[in-house]
């Protein structure tokens, strides 16, 4: 099927979502370009009175533009939670600096020999800004504003990371989903919004005379009702809240799958990763979306519901190697499979939340895992070849590289060669199959899912049980790229539903099914 | 009517204004004839506050002026600059309203003024009412900073170097058709220029000023033939075979040919 084609289809199926969250985007934007107007304005226009704050007040306002976005976004959660606040002041914050110094520079650039006539006719004060400054430096305001708008929209589509909605909802999900037309659906309203809103306000700037005089009056009231649009994010009416990120949302073992098998009904907000797991243990968020194996399930003291419908499909991880490497190293395949079966669950999320939490090293994590569980051989010191491994870049898999690279030391005379951090699935593995590296450690479901996606019902079929997975990877990749899934390590990093401990005990809550009846008999 | 009293004015340690004192009496027409840099302007200036003196005392009428609020005082004032200072957002008609306006003069008595002072000023209402300045030519922008200074009818009209820019035919017009107002009659002006010829036309009175003292005051004959000084006669040396034979006319043959006399010794 043709892109474009897609992308239509997709734009008219969603239409409703693509509303809602083109509304959101503009109540977002303005909503914070009101703010920034209220307060820059007369900010603006005190330096221009008092010259020696100038310096320091434009300071100020730049030094809050050049803090990245994300960042900035990611200061404002602990001290404003998640949703609309935090957002909302980051897009005002960035809108400062433009409201502020065209209004300075506007009031500024008014000819001296007109303002002087002013002063010289017996106006007041008061009656010079109104009716000389700042309708003179109207344009320069104008175009102040006309900036500010236009990162507000392309700064709102950050919005969708802390659960304030807005565009960014299909971009982020989009891009996480591999899901070109999903990024389009949020990307192109929101170029367009920016174009648009750039070309009106252009008109505006454009005025002279007397429509100036009116767009003064009517523009802060058209602001107004542009902010009121912006209405929270509201799904399902229920007692909990979730929050699932953009991927989740756009699964099929995720949200979709959630809906249609469990038939969960639950208020839900969009929110990235960073800052979900913060949210849920401060209260703001009770249900998420998770990797079973996290270590910040530890660190915040947080339980999996079961998935007793079985809707996440296993990722159990195990070494994928080239063939030719363990033909040629038959000592190789041995080595590696000293750890098969050896962690399980909750030991791979402790030595997660020891590298996330505790900040050890991966390498001595590793370590003091193969020692404590007899695993670990001195290093022999062979020079009989090169092994070379790669692997993802997140702390699980620094720990596994680490073990098999002691492990390789210890039972072979092979040398290793760590190239750690390989960005995603997708560079791992064209890594391995261009013969850049020799194994890593993958996931039954990333391989089934990201790689070898395989039509839907088949998958849907496979899904259900641990074993047909791995054998369904194993068979296509030495298939079809003569690589070998060596025997799995024991844990099931897979996508999962978490809640506070005390909170799902208190409520009863232990799978995904008890939470549907919970929220269904709630609602009675 | 305006009273300055040892009037001193210092920028940085420049001293623009160095202790002048004058009077200028009701309806009367002064010009400070001057150089560039000479202090004139900053006495002009003082005389609305758009400066304010480090010494000294101006009254208007009877009354300090540092006793009266700013705006008021300079509602009570025209003032007419160089390069116009007209609004370029408002119409000639509401540029010329502007002093009514903030004085709350009702529409109706507002639009016959201005209309009666464009009239006046040969910027025909129908044509330019709504007219934009950057719409007129410069000698008709300085018609329409003439008519705002003297909309609410000021007893004070301030002039700073009003003809200065315009070119030397558009400059006659203007200062032709500016001496016929008769809003004029009743008028206190106070012209400042560097152009001997415009003082010697407007004056009753002119003062010579440079480097912020008055160096002779006098109607334009005594300055002319008394002149009190070198610089005072080394200032109209250039032109005084014109000025002279302005002043005498062209029926006071015996006069003429003194002048012309007196013309030749200096040129040999």
């Amino acid at each position: 099927m043709d892109q474009s084609d897609g992308l239509w289809q997709f734009m008219q199926q969603q239409s409703g979502k693509l509303l809602q969250q083109t509304v959101q985007h503009i109540g977002l934007t303005f909503i914070s370009l009101l703010i920034a107007v209220l307060i820059g304005l007369p900010l603006g226009i005190y330096i221009t009175r008092h010259r020696r704050a100038a310096g320091i007040v434009l300071g100020l306002a730049g030094v809050l533009q050049t803090i990245p976005s994300i960042a900035l976004l990611g200061f404002m959660i602990p001290l404003l939670g998640i949703g609309p606040l935090p957002a909302i002041t980051a897009l005002f914050l960035y809108s400062l600096l433009p409201v502020i110094r065209n209004t300075y520079t506007g009031i500024d650039g008014v000819d001296p020999g007109v303002r002087e006539a002013a002063v010289a006719m017996g106006m007041t004060g008061t009656q010079r800004l109104f009716r000389v400054d700042l309708v003179l430096a109207f344009p320069v305001i104008m175009a102040g504003i006309r900036t500010a708008t236009v990162i507000n929209v392309g700064v709102g589509t950050l919005a969708a990371l802390v659960a304030a909605g807005g565009l960014g909802e299909f971009i982020f999900g989009g891009i996480a989903l591999n899901n070109t037309n999903m990024i389009l659906a949020g990307a192109i309203p929101a170029a367009l919004l920016a174009i648009g809103l750039d070309f009106l306000l252009s008109r505006l700037q454009r005025l002279s005379g007397k429509g100036r005089v009116a767009a003064l009056r009517v523009l802060p009231l058209v602001l107004l009702l542009l902010s009121s649009l912006y209405v929270l994010p509201l799904g399902y009416n229920s007692r909990l809240l979730a929050g699932f990120t953009p991927e989740f949302m756009g699964r099929r073992d995720g949200d979709i799958g959630l809906r249609s098998v469990y038939g969960l009904k639950i208020r839900t907000v969009v929110i990235s990763d960073a800052v979900m797991y913060k949210a849920i243990f401060n209260g703001k968020l009770d249900v998420i979306s998770g990797y079973s194996t996290d270590g910040r399930l530890k660190a915040y003291d947080l339980t999996v519901l079961d998935d007793d419908q079985k809707i996440f499909p296993p990722y159990y991880a195990a070494p994928v190697v080239r063939r030719n490497i363990l033909q040629q190293y038959p000592e190789l395949a041995p080595a590696l499979n000293k750890l098969a079966g050896q962690i399980n669950d909750s030991a791979m999320t402790a030595l997660n939340y020891q590298v996330e939490y505790l900040h050890q090293p991966p390498e001595k994590c590793a370590h003091d895992f193969l020692l404590s569980h007899g695993l670990y051989h001195s290093p022999r010191n062979g020079r009989k070849g090169t092994i070379r491994l790669g692997s993802k870049i997140f702390p699980e898999q620094y720990i596994l590289t680490e073990m098999y690279a002691e492990l390789i030391r210890g039972y072979t005379d092979l040398q290793v060669e760590s190239k750690t951090g390989l960005g995603g699935t997708k560079i791992c593995f064209e890594a391995l199959v261009n013969n850049q590296i020799d194994l890593y450690p993958e996931y039954t479901g990333t391989a089934l899912l990201v790689i070898l996606r395989p039509l839907p019902r088949e998958a849907e079929r496979l899904a259900a049980n641990r074993d047909s997975v791995y054998r369904y990877v194993q068979d296509r990749f030495e298939t079809f790229y003569d690589l070998e899934w060596l025997n799995p390590i024991g844990f099931n990093n897979a996508y999962a539903l978490m809640m506070r401990r005390a909170q799902a005990q208190q409520l009863g809550i232990h799978t995904i099914s008890d939470l549907t009846h919970y929220l269904k008999k709630d609602k009675l | 009517m305006i009273e300055v009293q040892n009037i001193t004015k210092t920028f940085g340690t420049h001293k623009a204004v160095d202790n002048i004192s004058f009077s200028i009496g009701r309806g009367e027409n002064v010009v400070f004839l001057g150089t560039s840099g000479c202090g004139k302007t900053t006495l002009l200036k003082m005389i609305n506050r758009l400066l304010e003196p480090d010494s000294g005392e101006i009254s208007i009428g009877g009354h300090r002026i540092r006793d009266q609020r700013p705006e008021q005082l300079r509602k009570k004032i025209g003032y007419v600059f160089q390069n116009n200072g007209l609004f370029p957002h408002y119409s000639i008609e509401e540029n010329i309203g502007i002093v009514p306006r903030l004085l709350g003069w009702d529409k109706q008595k507002i639009a016959a003024r201005t209309a009666g002072l464009m009239e006046k000023l040969r910027l025909p209402p129908g044509q330019y009412r709504n007219a934009y300045p950057h719409e007129l030519s410069g000698g008709q922008q300085q018609r329409v900073g003439i008519a705002r200074a003297l909309a609410a009818n000021p007893p004070v009209l301030l002039m700073d170097e009003p003809f200065g820019a315009l070119d030397p035919i558009t400059r006659a017009r203007v200062r032709k058709d500016f001496k016929e107002l008769d809003e004029l009659r009743s008028t206190t002006i106070v012209l400042v220029t560097h152009d001997v010829r415009e003082a010697f036309e407007l004056a009753d009175r002119i003062f010579l000023m440079d480097k912020g003292v008055i160096i002779q005051q006098g109607t334009p004959d005594q300055l002319l033939f008394e002149p009190g000084g070198d610089y005072a006669r080394d200032f109209f040396e250039e032109q005084r075979f014109q000025l002279e034979a302005a002043r005498i006319g062209a029926a006071d043959y015996p006069a003429l040919i003194r002048a012309f006399d007196h013309f030749r010794k200096t040129v040999h």
